[in-house]
């Protein structure tokens, strides 16, 4: 495989980013740089979520779980002691931490990792619609573990007042991290393992792939992904309550894989970007016809005609060739694999 | 690919074009965040009309300080994200203050953003008692707070309905039913009375037969139930009870504030209710009575529920603080805002004279029987 190609325009498209970050955090108001964040936060979602649902084939509707888990474990460790002794009954050795944010945001991404492989161990051995509802009970309990919880978590009223550390630098460095990973991964013989696990798991059993093990290692990548961006998002919100991480973020999650094309990273980060800034563009519209609602409808619209056109999904199973070394290197340009896509 | 490039590249040209703000100083500029879409629109969108409605009438009386208001009405679709957004909207369109929202956890994803620009934000229908003191300075509460009316009904159920025994239902999945509860319940204690029976269900539970089994084992027997609860479960909890023969009083807040306790069980089951709310209802104070006529002529309906009324007093209470403070500056109008004395708003008059910035408003303890509204008492706090 010729790996200069890509890795030019890799380097390229990094320092690409670098200066448009810092463009951007010079010359936007807050308004757009808040729009770009969670758009980003979004794309870091969809992306890790694209290595579970999309690489390995595990339908998982537990994501914002996971997003909840790193998003209150980083609130808490970055809270100041004085702030945790008013609202919170904190057990004493976690009553006096106050991290720095990346620590915080790493620690929310392993607490979020050891959660998916907790999880993994019982319900991997799922799959399909029964593992869709097993994540989903999954998504459930952590909610109401949250809700009730109220000595940690101070129950459905959330923790807020967090400090504001999220910028553009964080959510920047979290997407590359993400898409960086993603791509290792499924350029790799792990990824091809998990890709073969996907179309035909008995084949890939028989070819020595460790099911089991790779199922459960996919969960907890995407997971870590999702627990960084749940810290991210509190810290950008400034507050965190246990409603945000409904199933409807579930939903809006794997809309943007499916539509972004099962398995392609490049497709992901595009759906992201596309339906989370898609109901601020509509925002004047609705301002000034007073049509309120009307962003989801078109977005529906959008989402239907995407599926009966392309049902899979803008770029398949692919990344664009111009990334890649060469079309033929493509797992997903194979004919035998290019149906993945259209799961 | 080259589409996806196009549409990429076509999304910034939007972005860069939206990010210049229109400098146009003819008008106060206000933002109203409101949930119009999503499970919060029932209460939120009323409360926009009322906002607005304010704004048409102030402009008809030639406006403040010489210029027009604006209420520039931003959707948040329940939910905190889109809050945060529509705050940072709000802000780059050069508001002089914003407005917003009927429940606590919208309202602190926005407020800080104003407090760290400067800009006061008055929130419409929010009744966390400790809002202010988490957002900082620049926050304001047009309605009282949970503490106030907890304890105008608690003291109403000792004193008036010679209630010392009772049981509470609460809500567990929102923190207003929560905290409506623990601040019952602390009263009673204080008052003397006795909780006899804690017991819970969820937003969306269509069946209390559970708790009405429990209520009726519970000994010593309760004399009234409080029933901590939000629009839609007050009206089944209120048919469910009756239904099953208990004739004791059902005690709320102003989440039984809504035709549902009435329609819902129908005349003849919506008996001997009796909640706290804020002074509007069946009212006949003259701001009242003009705001529902104005309303009513505006929409072509009355008035949906007493947040309509609490949007409309909060631009009220902006507009009066700008008079006061006689230019258009952050600054200037939160020291008006937070010097109120008196204004006179549809919901009672608003002074903010407590430390915790909560206004000390009167609030009103209402009974339904046989499905009719009627104030009882107006119950006033301490200053």
């Amino acid at each position: 495989m010729n790996l200069r190609r890509p890795r030019w325009i890799w380097l390229a498209l990094a320092l690409g980013g670098v200066a448009a970050v810092g463009l951007a955090q010079a010359a936007w108001d807050d308004y757009l740089l808040s729009i770009v964040n969670f758009v980003g936060i979004y794309a870091i979602l969809a992306v890790s979520l694209n290595l579970t649902n999309g690489f390995a084939g595990l339908f998982s509707l537990g994501h914002p779980g996971f997003m909840a888990i790193g998003g209150y474990v980083t609130a808490i460790l970055t809270l100041p002691a004085s702030r945790k002794a008013m609202f919170l009954a904190l057990p004493g050795w976690l009553a006096g931490i106050e991290l720095p944010f990346l620590p915080a945001l790493l620690a929310g991404g392993a607490a979020a990792t050891l959660t998916a492989f907790l999880l993994g161990l019982s319900v991997l051995r799922l799959s399909g619609h029964y593992l869709a509802v097993a994540t989903m009970g999954f998504l459930i309990i952590v909610q109401v573990l949250i809700e009730n919880w109220e000595s940690v978590t101070r129950g459905p009223l959330g923790l807020n007042g967090l400090a504001a550390l999220t910028d553009l630098w964080w959510v920047y460095g979290g997407l590359l991290a993400a898409v960086y990973v993603s791509w290792k991964v499924k350029f790799s013989s792990f990824g091809r393992s998990m890709l073969a696990m996907r179309e035909d798991s008995l084949a890939a059993q028989c070819l020595g792939v460790n099911l089991f093990r790779t199922r459960v290692a996919a969960l907890a990548i995407g997971a870590f992904f999702a627990g960084v961006a749940g810290g991210l998002w509190a810290h950008l919100v400034t507050a965190i309550t246990p409603g945000t991480f409904s199933l409807i973020m579930a939903f809006n999650i794997v809309v943007m894989v499916v539509v972004g094309g099962t398995g392609s990273i490049t497709g992901a980060v595009v759906a992201a970007v596309v339906f989370s800034a898609a109901t601020e563009i509509f925002r004047p519209l609705e301002e000034s016809f007073e049509a309120y609602g009307i962003a989801e409808i078109l977005m529906a619209l959008v989402l239907l005609v995407i599926l009966i056109y392309r049902p899979s999904g803008l770029f398949g199973s692919r990344e664009p060739a111009f990334l890649t070394a060469g079309p033929t290197h493509e797992p997903g340009n194979h004919p035998a694999t290019a149906k993945g896509g259209q799961r | 690919m080259k589409r996806t490039l196009l549409g990429v590249l076509a999304l910034a040209v939007f972005f860069l074009g939206t990010g210049t703000p229109w400098a146009a100083d003819a008008t106060i500029k206000l933002g109203a965040l409101y949930n119009l879409t999503g499970g919060m629109s029932s209460i939120d969108a009323p409360a926009l009309n009322g906002a607005k409605l304010q704004a048409k009438l102030i402009n008809e009386k030639g406006g403040v300080l010489g210029k027009k208001l604006e209420v520039i009405g931003i959707d948040t679709k329940t939910d905190q994200k889109a809050a945060a957004t529509g705050a940072q909207k709000a802000l780059s369109e050069g508001v002089i203050a914003g407005l917003g929202y009927g429940d606590t956890t919208y309202v602190m994803a926005a407020a800080p953003l104003f407090q760290k620009k400067g800009l006061p934000f008055v929130t419409s229908g929010a009744t966390h008692p400790e809002l202010p003191k988490w957002v900082g300075d620049y926050m304001f509460m047009v309605p009282f707070g949970d503490d106030d009316q907890s304890f105008a009904i608690a003291d109403f159920t000792v004193k008036k309905l010679n209630a010392r025994n009772v049981a509470v239902w609460t809500d567990n999945s929102m923190d207003f039913t929560k905290a409506l509860s623990k601040f019952y319940m602390a009263r009673i204690k204080e008052l003397g009375g006795t909780v006899v029976l804690e017991d819970f269900f969820k937003m969306g539970d269509k069946d209390f037969s559970a708790q009405i089994a429990r209520l009726k084992a519970a000994s010593p027997k309760a004399d009234a139930v409080f029933v901590s609860a939000i629009p839609n479960e007050a009206g089944l909890s209120v048919k469910q009870i009756r239904e099953a023969g208990l004739t004791l009083p059902i005690v709320s807040g102003d989440g039984f504030d809504t035709e549902l306790v009435t329609t819902v069980p129908g005349p003849k089951l919506a008996n001997a209710v009796y909640f706290s709310t804020h002074t509007y209802r069946e009212d006949n104070r003259p701001e009242v009575v003009a705001f529902v006529k104005a309303y009513e002529k505006e929409y072509k309906k009355p008035p949906e529920n007493a947040f309509a009324a609490l949007g409309f007093d909060a631009v009220g209470l902006i507009a009066d603080g700008l008079k006061r403070a006689g230019k258009v500056d952050g600054k200037a109008l939160r020291d008006a805002l937070a010097a109120t004395k008196g204004y006179k708003a549809v919901t009672g008059e608003i002074t903010y004279s407590r430390p915790s910035m909560v206004p000390a408003k009167g609030v009103s303890i209402i009974s339904v029987m046989n499905g009719k509204y009627k104030v009882e008492e107006v119950w006033m706090p301490k200053p």
